[in-house]
């Protein structure tokens, strides 16, 4: 199913389209990550984001061509639950927390572990995450998470790449985002070599000689 | 006598400008008091269906009456010898309310109506209505000139009465009317009378013979009446050339829509060759059927053995799913799995639900693929006509609005329903809405007075003041470290959060030049105004009379037009909660009501448009979830504020329907179906086109066709009622539920009897009209159900409602 939906995200320009997750809790800075790394801009009066919506880059990833889509969803818990039309197919996960913000440190973890029951892929433990600490412009007397801490967490929770950024000053978003569209290639072409033997094999021959045909 | 009318000089469009309701009403009320009016014709044993239960039907006549001109009026409108449309009347009136007059009903029914009439008989003038008829009794009558079209449906198998409904040119469906032929003195003793003379119990064109008929048959001495050559049920009343060409004439719009209405009318007839195609078409069907139904079955079982089974799945989760009585106790983000479990389930179980019980039956779509070409332009029309009627939409300003009420006991002087209309077709100018939203939004009932409302609106300041005062007056919660102080703070950051980034652009947000009051705050450093702090505590205090909700994401964009338009903290708070009484259902922690609204959207835009939602289905789209936005905070993100407001007015009425913003929903779809039928193939691609509709959606012409795809949808509805032998409502009957299906009048040929409604030539099986469906039909909100506990614990604050 999953290998079907990569075929459909093939485009015709670049040879992959790469489908990369925003979480976060609601205010940390997600669209406008986004929107400083697809556009080059910032707004300070971004509207609370509802449904989804997303973006797309093209950009090189080692002399090859890859379009990501970058997703962009509603921060609030309550909304969380929609994420299952959406998450499926994804090739990275991006974790953001605000690093004045205490509280949306502590909940990364449940945003991972709600991802992988979402998106179920197929190795939840080699799954591509990273991690970004956004709002770094803010000065330092307001700051809730050390940097240090957050490395921790990173560390603990498989050496995820972590990145601290601003979005309103562009500060690491650039950085940030090629280690994404980086991991998020690996994992496609990983599947792609794994294949997908579970389940649905008539639908995978199928599709797979679809892919064959215009890969070339 | 001319039995083929020669219409007279025709009404010119400005004729009809001009006559508008209030003067036909001064004509009648003119009459009224002079000594009554002409009974030219009339049927007795007409029957309202109020219900779906036959011992609810209302006996009564129908009539073609004729009324004086009005006295001032120039009489040159129409020449001598022949009757101004607008003097004649055609009503309905119930037996009961006949009075003295009953006997002068049943002589004039048994009249012979062959000629017009010889004898004056003189007969009390009938009640006006304004034309909906959902005000109790269901008495009406309508000036001919008024008339724009009569939906006919004769008696025909399986459905034993026929049934006219009167369209109006302003748009209003009258109740249908349906002929007890049986009952019906003057039927009977016509149907005999034809036997006797041509030995052929049938009409003219191999028909029944029936009540209606003759209804058509005298309204053909006075006005021109063309039978539509598109919908064969539908005569148009004086049409315009513009009516004919849409209507009669078919324009060739373009030229595979005119070479496959000619196929199809070729194949029709000769039977014995569309065998063959049928058969291979029906193949086709079944095979995709079986293929989409496979894939559609693996979904759900892979979704759910992703959920029970994944090896990867965090231990803690799958705790969760086996313990569900457990997990109301756990924290934060452990219950938001469950519900997250839960919602991909109920989707997936959803999904299989619908494809069982179908709106249409899939074979009926492919079949509809040669036919349904032709369908949207003919919206277009209907859509141009609903346009045209000038002074409805014609903003309501206060003059207007004042004058409806009575100057010294500020009474309403006018119905609720007149009013609803014109802020439904019109919308209010900016000084109206202060004035007509408290009562939209349900502060103030309609039939109050002004001292009770001012009366009323003392103690809402009072209760308001009071329910702010439990915050604010709580430092436990301000500051306190327990739960009720966790909960509160949570809610006060949310809040915060979504306010300082709710309608900046306007101007009263805008403003960033008072110091924040709590030098904690992470907007401290920017600065804030007192629109913005007013709008942080109506929120805070919501939560003190809604206890159980929370505040959730787009609440913000809620509040701020009523605010902006008030600028008064308690009136725009009552105005909140009036709203929220049928928005909570968007924010509700296990998102069921939005998912409601996207079971109904879908199966709307299945019924409407089978081919547009084979399309979507394709595209894994029929999820629906880029109307998400849309629909949780009714298009506030896609119109700009004024529009906003319009929009928002519009629905508070109800005019139509609770869920008119659903109509706005397919409008939107239908204006942009040919792009997404043509070029989007996939569910990110519709999603984004539909998201970057924002800020490019032209509001009034949405409006006008989401008013004209409610009409055609109520249509369908009774179309499809009536071939169930159910039947139609005259007032819409939310929650009935259909489980008959018609099989039987489908398999029984039936020569000379139409169609069914939506198939133009080719046999299609009826659409399934749904629970959700038919609820679309009721002017009613849905409300939230509120749990008596909930009521019970009122007073006391400081409660924490189950976390998300």
């Amino acid at each position: 199913m999953s290998s079907r939906k990569k075929v459909m995200l093939k485009n015709k320009n670049s040879d992959y389209k790469l489908k990369v997750i925003i979480l976060g809790d609601s205010g940390v800075g997600k669209t406008s990550l986004m929107n400083q790394y697809v556009n080059k801009k910032f707004s300070a009066s971004y509207k609370a984001t509802i449904g989804a919506d997303f973006l797309t880059k093209e950009v090189l990833v080692d002399d090859r061509l890859v379009t990501m889509q970058i997703w962009d969803t509603a921060g609030q818990e309550r909304f969380q639950s929609l994420g299952v039309a959406f998450y499926r197919g994804a090739d990275c996960c991006v974790l953001v927390y605000d690093v004045n913000n205490q509280k949306s440190f502590e909940t990364l973890e449940s945003w991972r572990d709600e991802f992988l029951v979402q998106a179920s892929p197929r190795d939840a433990d080699s799954f591509p995450f990273v991690v970004i600490g956004n709002k770094i412009d803010v000065d330092d007397g307001k700051r809730q998470v050390p940097q240090k801490r957050a490395m921790t967490f990173c560390q603990a929770n498989g050496n995820l790449p972590y990145f601290e950024t601003s979005a309103k000053e562009a500060i690491n978003v650039e950085q940030a985002f090629e280690v994404i569209a980086r991991n998020a290639l690996a994992q496609e072409e990983a599947e792609e070599y794994t294949g997908d033997f579970g389940s649905s094999t008539i639908v995978d021959i199928g599709v797979g000689s679809e892919r064959e045909g215009c890969a070339c | 006598m001319p039995d083929e009318y020669t219409p007279p000089a025709s009404p010119t469009a400005s004729y009809y400008d001009l006559s508008d309701d209030d003067e036909d009403y001064s004509t009648i009320t003119h009459t009224s008091t002079g000594r009554g009016v002409k009974l030219l014709y009339t049927k007795s044993k007409v029957y309202v269906h109020p219900t779906p239960s036959a011992k609810d039907n209302i006996p009564g006549f129908i009539a073609l009456i004729q009324q004086k001109p009005p006295p001032s009026e120039n009489t040159s409108s129409a020449p001598p010898g022949t009757v101004d449309p607008a003097q004649l009347l055609l009503a309905w009136l119930p037996e009961s309310a006949l009075g003295s007059a009953y006997d002068t009903y049943v002589k004039v029914d048994l009249l012979d109506t062959s000629s017009t009439p010889k004898q004056t008989y003189l007969v009390p003038p009938p009640p006006v209505s304004s034309g909906t008829s959902s005000l109790g009794s269901y008495s009406f009558s309508v000036p001919v000139s008024q008339i724009y079209s009569l939906l006919v449906r004769p008696p025909s198998l399986g459905w034993w009465w026929g049934s006219i409904v009167i369209n109006s040119r302003g748009g209003d469906s009258f109740p249908a009317l349906f002929f007890h032929d049986s009952e019906c003195a003057s039927t009977i003793a016509q149907g005999r009378a034809r036997t006797a003379k041509t030995f052929d119990p049938f009409g003219e064109s191999g028909e029944l013979f029936w009540g209606g008929d003759e209804v058509l048959r005298w309204l053909k001495r006075y006005v021109k009446v063309e039978r539509s050559e598109v919908e064969k049920s539908v005569y148009l009343i004086n049409p315009s050339s513009d009516d004919l060409l849409s209507f009669g004439q078919k324009p060739v719009i373009d030229a595979m829509a005119a070479k496959r209405n000619a196929e199809a009318g070729s194949s029709r007839n000769s039977a014995v060759a569309v065998m063959d195609p049928f058969t291979k078409a029906i193949k086709t069907a079944r095979w995709t059927l079986l293929e989409q139904f496979a894939r559609v079955t693996q979904f759900s079982r892979q979704t759910a053995n992703n959920l029970m089974d994944n090896p990867n799945l965090p231990p803690q989760v799958r705790k969760l799913l086996r313990n569900p009585d457990v997990i109301t106790l756990q924290d934060d983000f452990d219950s938001a799995r469950l519900y997250l479990a839960r919602w991909a389930m109920g989707i997936a179980e959803q999904s299989e639900k619908e494809r069982s019980q179908i709106v249409w039956k899939r074979e009926d779509i492919m079949e509809m693929e040669d036919s349904a070409v032709g369908e949207f332009e003919i919206l277009d029309i209907e859509a141009g006509n609903l346009r045209i009627d000038g002074d409805r939409r014609k903003l309501v300003e206060l003059k207007e609005w004042d004058s409806w009420w009575n100057k010294t006991t500020g009474r309403l002087e006018i119905t609720v329903d007149e009013v609803k209309e014109r802020i439904f077709h019109g919308g209010c100018d900016q000084a109206v809405r202060k004035e007509a939203w408290p009562f939209l939004l349900e502060v103030y009932p309609w039939d109050s007075t002004k001292d009770e409302r001012a009366a009323l609106m003392n103690s809402r300041r009072d209760e308001y003041v009071r329910l702010k005062g439990s915050w604010w007056d709580d430092l436990s919660r301000r500051e306190g470290q327990g739960e009720a102080g966790e909960y509160w703070r949570d809610q006060k950051n949310r809040i915060e959060k979504d306010v300082h980034r709710t309608d900046r652009n306007i101007a009263i947000f805008a403003g960033e030049d008072t110091p924040h009051p709590d030098p904690d705050s992470q907007y401290s450093t920017i600065g804030t105004n007192v629109h913005l702090e007013q709008m942080k505590d109506m929120l805070l205090t919501y939560n003190e009379y809604n206890t159980t909700l929370g505040y959730v994401q787009g609440m913000s964009d809620l509040l701020a037009p009523i605010y902006a338009v008030f600028q008064d903290d308690a009136m725009a708070f009552w105005a909140f909660v009036g709203f929220m009484e049928r928005m909570e259902r968007n924010f509700l922690r296990d998102q069921s009501g939005m998912r409601a609204q996207l079971v109904a959207l879908n199966q709307l835009v299945m019924l409407m448009d089978p081919l547009l939602w084979k399309h979507l289905d394709k595209a894994e789209s029929t999820n629906f979830f880029f109307f998400f936005r849309m629909i949780l905070v009714w298009y506030k993100r896609e119109f700009d504020w004024s529009d906003v407001l319009r929009l928002w007015e519009a629905l508070w009425t109800n005019y139509l329907s609770g869920q008119f913003h659903l109509f706005i929903a397919l409008a939107i779809l239908e204006r942009h179906r040919t792009v997404i039928m043509d070029h989007l193939e996939h569910f990110d691609e519709v999603l984004k086109y539909i998201n970057e509709l924002s800020g490019t959606i032209e509001l009034n012409s949405t409006l006008v066709r989401a008013e004209a795809l409610f009409y055609k949808f109520q249509r369908t509805v009774e179309a499809s009622d009536r071939k169930n032998g159910f039947p139609s409502p005259g007032t819409p009957q939310p929650m009935v539920r259909l489980t008959h299906r018609r099989s039987e009048s489908s398999s029984v040929s039936s020569p000379g009897f139409p169609a069914p409604a939506a198939g133009k030539g080719k046999a299609v099986d009826g659409p399934e009209i749904t629970e959700p469906l038919r609820a679309l039909l009721s002017r009613e909100i849905l409300r939230v159900e509120k749990k008596k506990d909930a009521q019970a614990e009122e007073g006391g604050k400081g409660k924490t409602p189950v976390r998300e």
